[in-house]
């Protein structure tokens, strides 16, 4: 499962790193983030409440920040338990690159479900996790350049953004 | 099952007074969504608003400019309108090939349209025909109602009262189930209209979606030969046990020519 | 012979009460102060339990008791069992890791049970479930059949290293390889046998009872074999002795071999009934069902053949990993072997044999007997190599078969893999096959459809099982822990009409009417008068249950031997009413006669001396009712052709079966129109396998096709009307002459369809599609061929 994007960011790249870093950034752009709280240095406790359809689902659980780079990379990881739905899990590679003033940002992400949402909906994983994954990073790049629409990027063949 | 009220209001009013002062409060239409998904827990609501009983919101009318179908009305009822086989045919084939005969008998458009499953067949057929959502509060054309993956511009509290069907030229809907559940692998919607050709592809990405490439060149030749050269970028489609993006965006070219093929031939 | 004897298609007599929603399934059944209760399952497919902590459970309004696999243990409730034991190579047992009932230490697949939560009402127990709090700690998981006993696999078991359950054979390996080494032909195939998911229309259900009072247990149940289930929760799970233990079936909505097995679920009911001191109901829900139904197949098999230069067959050498799931199922281990590789002769004179297996353990739903348990597999493996040996030949496909067939005056014949089978026709059903599927005219069809763009394709399946199991020494010699006989009582109600008692179960077979068929046959009494009691261990005769095709071919035969019994006893009484020696009385049509005369006295009315018996024998007892029991001498073998045409869509892959004809040799009939039923659900069943079908799990051992929007159940409108066609060649070995129906269906149609495909695909290029052949697969396959071709 392939879930990739990119988007171009009107701020620096040191900007947007400290926003990659700032939890209430993320809790602002984690569609429908409740809870983020800080544990450790790099850990986080969150709860978040995914609605997808007529289904809705609230995952307890931990996002953790890994293989830190900065200001050019890191990955950011969730895992959660959703009660009766099961649990899922999700993460994001975030690559940063200056561009003539701006920053493209790149992910490159995963999600896995399991118990009753892996059981019952597994045609709409990838749907949906492509669609948080966009949604998170386009309110992101919103949030980090306020006043600014959210420039997609195209991925090329190799799925680099051009 | 969670508990919940259930509660069946007269009006559409008195309905979209609870959906806006009760957050997890959720309209039913025929529930055949919205229960299954209830009694598997997957969703907690404080109230079910039953539009069951609403008669005004079923029905068909059909004049010489268009047809128009209540919200209620099920599918079964439009596959079987004499008007709909009528008027457009296409449209009354689709709703015929919806789910069984057990979903066709409760399931609703107006339900089907507000969920927008992204594999459900009435998207394609309400983008396909340019069709127009009346709800309570404003007209949306079909190309500005369907947003995404299970996301309408309906407002909260905002409810479907009917949609309107102007008649095409000719039209054909043409379905690659899924073979378990009978949602769309792929399915497309060609429709020759007064405002030119549109083709409306559902099941095969998070959201019915049109293809200009083919409307262009169907434009040009109303042929099946048109759409063969057309294929649709992999990128962005669903991908599932049953279907590769690949195998589905070869479906959408075959679906659609064959599609032309049937609207011609109809 | 009346419109109700052997032979006749009589209307089934259960159906008024099923299809007016008059039957008696499980969750129809309540107790007084009846309690719920609801499972927590695991998530994972492969984690330790850390802790589980029950506090909030507890305090959930409504619930009563959560209960968890520590207190299990402390009760000394013994683990799940499996009742065959395989001996590997080498000649040690296989490895049978403790299956508990609610998990311990581990759990092992998605859906294992880790708690019961029992409430006052169902949603009290559901809310208690999701309330209890486990913690797990996640493990690497194998799923993959091919691989799991491959080095550097996640381990199941500490008791099975490499999750090999056993490394079994049959055959002589070293004359098999020199066979291949000096034959002339020889093909290899490699393939899968898909996982499938049972899905009987009636979930599985338990409801327990204890009665403090007497100390006795009842439990009501899904199963097709009550007495079975008596006996292994009482002798081995240690539930209760078995005497105070009454296990209930009453009328049960399908099985299929799922509902064989002594599940967790009603182990756990049982156990909580009595420490709760209430009644426990528990039924499952679709989705529950998908992941604790054991599920059937999932082999990775290679195969190959040898023939001489005229294709006669010289030898057949099969290696199958067989995927048991992450526990032994109650019988899974004598499928894949014992039930699989003794049915690798097919119809054919293979002089030489050999077959190994591999039983592994995953980490998924525990896999075991599923319609045709094996024989599904063994006829795939025979029929792929027969059809690909015949295209590499270029001989026509029929033809192959005949050269290899065992003919007709060969019977007893004995294969290379134990069976000797009794009797057959095979060449006689392939003739009447290819009459009525039309095959001389195929070539023009398949022309025909070229024109519209089609690919059509023909695939044979000459297939034979082994039914009517079994001779009870056979099994035990093989390994099995049960004997396999059945039993039957006749019962002579004073006022002439008769209640069957008998060990078998109906859950879809008709007993109710095939049964009664052979009784008023038989012993000439109105069939309206006669009643089935089956499904209730307190009212029945211990007996095995229905599976394998057996309830005809054994249970018939000791309702026969029954039958026996109760004129020979009639014999005596009539004789002393008519004043005649019983050695000179005759019964026919219901009468005793004294031979060569007109004196006669009928049936209901000896009955009634029976059990009046003013005027009676004086050295004979009272009553009229008799009981048999009935150990088979042999399996019995029904054989027959199957024939299925297909025609693809090469544009998008679909496969639509055009044409399906069934021979088939099933012996005595005793109701056509049942066979016939019985045919076509079979066939269904194949077909779904065959196209449609599938559990798939991802690589973390998620059930990715958990309902069915994904997987795939056939419909009416997958397959076409179906031809279908008897030849009788009466089993010698039981008295009805009978030998199964049940498993036809599901064993020849797989084959068939995918040889069709098959043939279908030869034409542009394709050498493989995996089942389900789904319209997805043959695409890709098509694609990948022309790619191939191209280059």
């Amino acid at each position: 499962m392939e879930i990739k994007g990119a988007y171009r960011i009107a701020a620096t790249r040191e900007q947007v790193w400290a926003a990659l870093n700032d939890p209430e950034i993320l809790k602002k752009c984690l569609p429908g983030c409740e809870k983020l709280e800080r544990e450790g240095d790099n850990a986080f406790t969150a709860t978040i409440k995914t609605k997808v359809g007529p289904v809705s689902a609230r995952f307890s659980g931990a996002v953790t920040l890994q293989d830190l780079d900065p200001p050019n990379a890191y990955r950011i990881v969730g895992e959660g338990k959703g009660g009766v739905a099961g649990f899922a899990k999700g993460g994001a590679r975030v690559t940063l690159r200056d561009d003539a003033g701006a920053t493209v940002l790149q992910y490159d992400a995963e999600a896995k479900v399991g118990g009753k949402l892996a059981q019952i909906g597994s045609r709409l994983i990838l749907g949906t996790a492509r669609k948080l994954a966009d949604d998170f990073f386009k309110k992101f790049s919103e949030t980090v350049a306020p006043g600014t629409a959210a420039e997609k990027v195209a991925l090329d063949a190799e799925g680099q953004a051009s | 099952m969670y508990e919940f009220e259930y509660q069946k209001p007269k009006t559409l009013a008195a309905a979209a007074d609870v959906l806006k002062k009760k957050k997890d409060a959720k309209l039913m239409a025929g529930g055949m969504t919205l229960i299954p998904t209830l009694k598997l827990r997957l969703a907690k609501l404080s109230h079910v608003v039953d539009l069951a009983g609403m008669k005004d919101l079923v029905g068909i009318k059909a004049t010489k400019a268009g047809v128009t179908i209540g919200a209620m009305t099920t599918h079964g009822a439009v596959a079987a309108s004499a008007a709909v086989k009528k008027a457009i045919p296409a449209l009354a084939h689709l709703a015929d090939g919806i789910g069984d005969p057990a979903v066709r008998n409760r399931g609703t458009i107006g339900g089907s349209i507000s969920n927008n499953d992204p594999a459900a067949d009435y998207p394609a057929g309400l983008v396909g025909l340019g069709a127009t959502v009346v709800t309570t509060q404003r007209k949306i054309p079909a190309d500005k109602f369907f947003l995404g993956m299970f996301e309408t511009a309906l407002k909260r509290g905002e409810i479907v009262k009917a949609v309107e069907f102007p008649i095409p030229k000719r039209a054909a809907y043409m379905k690659f189930p899924n073979p378990a559940s009978r949602y769309a692998i792929v399915g497309v919607f060609v429709a020759e209209t007064a405002d030119g050709v549109r083709v409306a592809v559902t099941g095969a990405g998070g959201c019915v979606f049109r293809v200009p490439e083919m409307e262009a060149a169907l434009a040009k030749k109303f042929a099946p030969e048109s759409v063969v050269g057309v294929s649709i970028p992999t990128d962005g489609l669903n991908e599932d046990i049953h279907a590769s993006a690949e195998y589905r965006a070869h479906l959408v070219t075959v679906m659609a020519k064959r599609a032309v093929a049937a609207a011609i031939g109809g | 012979m009346t419109d109700m004897s052997i032979g006749r298609a009589v209307k089934r007599t259960e159906d008024l009460r099923f299809i007016t929603g008059k039957g008696h399934y499980l969750d129809d059944f309540s107790r007084p102060h009846q309690t719920y209760a609801a499972f927590v399952r695991s998530p994972h497919a492969h984690a330790e339990i850390k802790k589980i902590n029950k506090t909030k459970a507890l305090k959930v309004p409504g619930v009563v008791a959560v209960l968890t696999g520590d207190e299990l243990a402390a009760d000394k409730i013994g683990t799940l069992i499996c009742g065959w034991v395989i001996k590997g190579k080498d000649g040690s047992p296989h490895k049978a890791p403790p299956h508990p009932a609610l998990a311990t230490k581990k759990v092992r697949y998605v859906g294992d049970h880790v708690a019961v939560v029992i409430g006052e009402t169902l949603d009290a127990a559901k809310d208690g479930a999701e309330a209890v709090e486990v913690e797990y700690r996640t493990l690497p998981a194998a799923v993959d059949t091919a691989s799991a006993h491959k080095p550097g696999q996640p381990q199941l078991h500490a008791e099975a290293p490499n999750n090999l359950c056993y490394d079994w054979e049959i055959g002589d390996r070293a004359k098999v390889d020199a066979a291949f080494s000096g034959a002339a032909h020889a093909v290899k195939l490699q393939f899968v046998n898909n996982r499938l998911v049972p899905n009987a229309i009636e979930p599985r259900a338990a409801l327990a009872d204890y009665d403090t009072g007497s100390g006795e247990f009842t439990l009501y149940t899904t199963s097709q074999n009550p007495h079975v289930a008596r006996l292994v929760l009482s002798a081995f799970i240690g539930i209760a002795p078995e005497h105070k233990l009454r296990v209930i079936a009453p009328d049960v909505g399908g099985g299929f071999g799922s509902k064989i097995f002594i599940y967790a679920e009603e182990t756990v009911a049982l156990w909580a009934a009595r420490k709760i001191g209430r009644p426990v109901k528990w039924t499952a829900e679709r989705s529950e069902s998908f992941v604790s139904d054991a599920h059937g197949r999932d082999h990775v098999t290679t195969a190959e053949l040898a023939t001489d230069k005229d294709g006669k067959f010289l030898a057949m050498r099969v290696n199958t990993v067989a995927n048991l799931g992450a526990y032994l199922s109650t019988f899974a281990s004598a499928v894949p072997t014992y039930l699989y590789a003794t049915l690798l002769a097919g119809q054919y004179k293979t002089p030489l044999i050999y077959c190994d297996v591999q039983g592994v353990f995953t980490n998924t739903t525990p896999v075991d007997a599923y319609r045709g348990a094996g024989r599904p597999e063994a006829t795939y493996v025979v029929e792929r190599l027969v059809e690909e040996m015949a295209a590499k030949l270029k001989i026509a496909p029929d033809e192959l078969r005949r050269r290899n067939f065992v003919q007709a005056n060969e019977f007893p014949y004995t294969t290379p893999v134990i069976h000797q089978y009794d009797c057959g026709d095979f060449q006689r059903a392939q003739r009447e096959a290819l009459r009525v599927a039309d095959v001389a005219g195929f070539a023009q069809r398949k022309a025909d459809a070229k024109k519209r763009g089609k690919l059509r394709g023909l695939g044979y399946s000459s297939y034979i099982e082994a039914c009517g199991i079994a001779p009870s020494a056979a099994v035990g010699s093989l390994g099995g822990g049960v004997g396999l006989w059945e039993s039957a009582t006749i019962r002579f109600n004073p006022t002439g009409n008769v209640s069957i008692h008998v060990g078998t179960h109906s859950h879809g077979q008709s007993h109710q009417t095939t049964f009664a068929q052979v009784v008023a046959d038989r012993l000439g009494v109105p069939f309206e008068s006669v009643e089935i009691v089956e499904g209730d261990t307190a009212r029945t005769p211990f007996g095995m249950g229905t599976y394998g095709s057996r309830s005809a071919a054994v249970g018939l035969s000791a309702v026969s031997k029954a039958a026996d019994k109760i004129v020979e006893k009639g014999k005596k009484i009539a004789g002393h009413l008519l004043e005649a020696a019983p050695q000179d009385i005759e019964f026919r049509d219901g009468k005793f006669r004294v031979m060569g005369t007109d004196k006669e006295v009928g049936i209901a009315q000896v009955a009634f001396a029976a059990y009046v018996p003013h005027n009676y024998p004086k050295d004979l007892e009272p009553g009229f009712e008799e009981t048999a029991f009935y150990d088979p001498l042999n399996f019995s073998f029904p054989a027959g052709t199957h024939v299925a045409e297909v025609e693809i869509d090469p544009e998008t892959g679909t496969t639509e079966i055009v044409n399906y004809s069934a021979v088939d040799d099933f012996g005595t009939i005793i109701n056509p129109m049942i066979v016939e039923g019985q045919v076509h659900g079979g066939i269904v069943q194949g077909v779904g396998q065959a196209l449609l079908e599938g559990a798939v799990y991802d690589a973390d051992g998620q059930l990715a096709s958990g309902s069915y929007m994904d997987y795939t159940m056939p419909r009416a409108d997958n397959v076409p009307s179906f031809k279908v066609e008897t030849i009788v060649v009466p089993s010698p070995l039981n008295p009805l002459g009978v030998k199964g129906c049940g498993e036809a269906g599901a064993i020849a149609a797989p084959a068939a369809v995918m040889n069709a495909v098959h043939d279908a695909l030869r034409a542009v290029g394709v050498d493989k599609v995996e089942m389900p052949a789904t319209p997805h697969r043959v695409w890709s396959a098509i694609r990948n061929a022309k790619k191939k071709a191209a280059k």
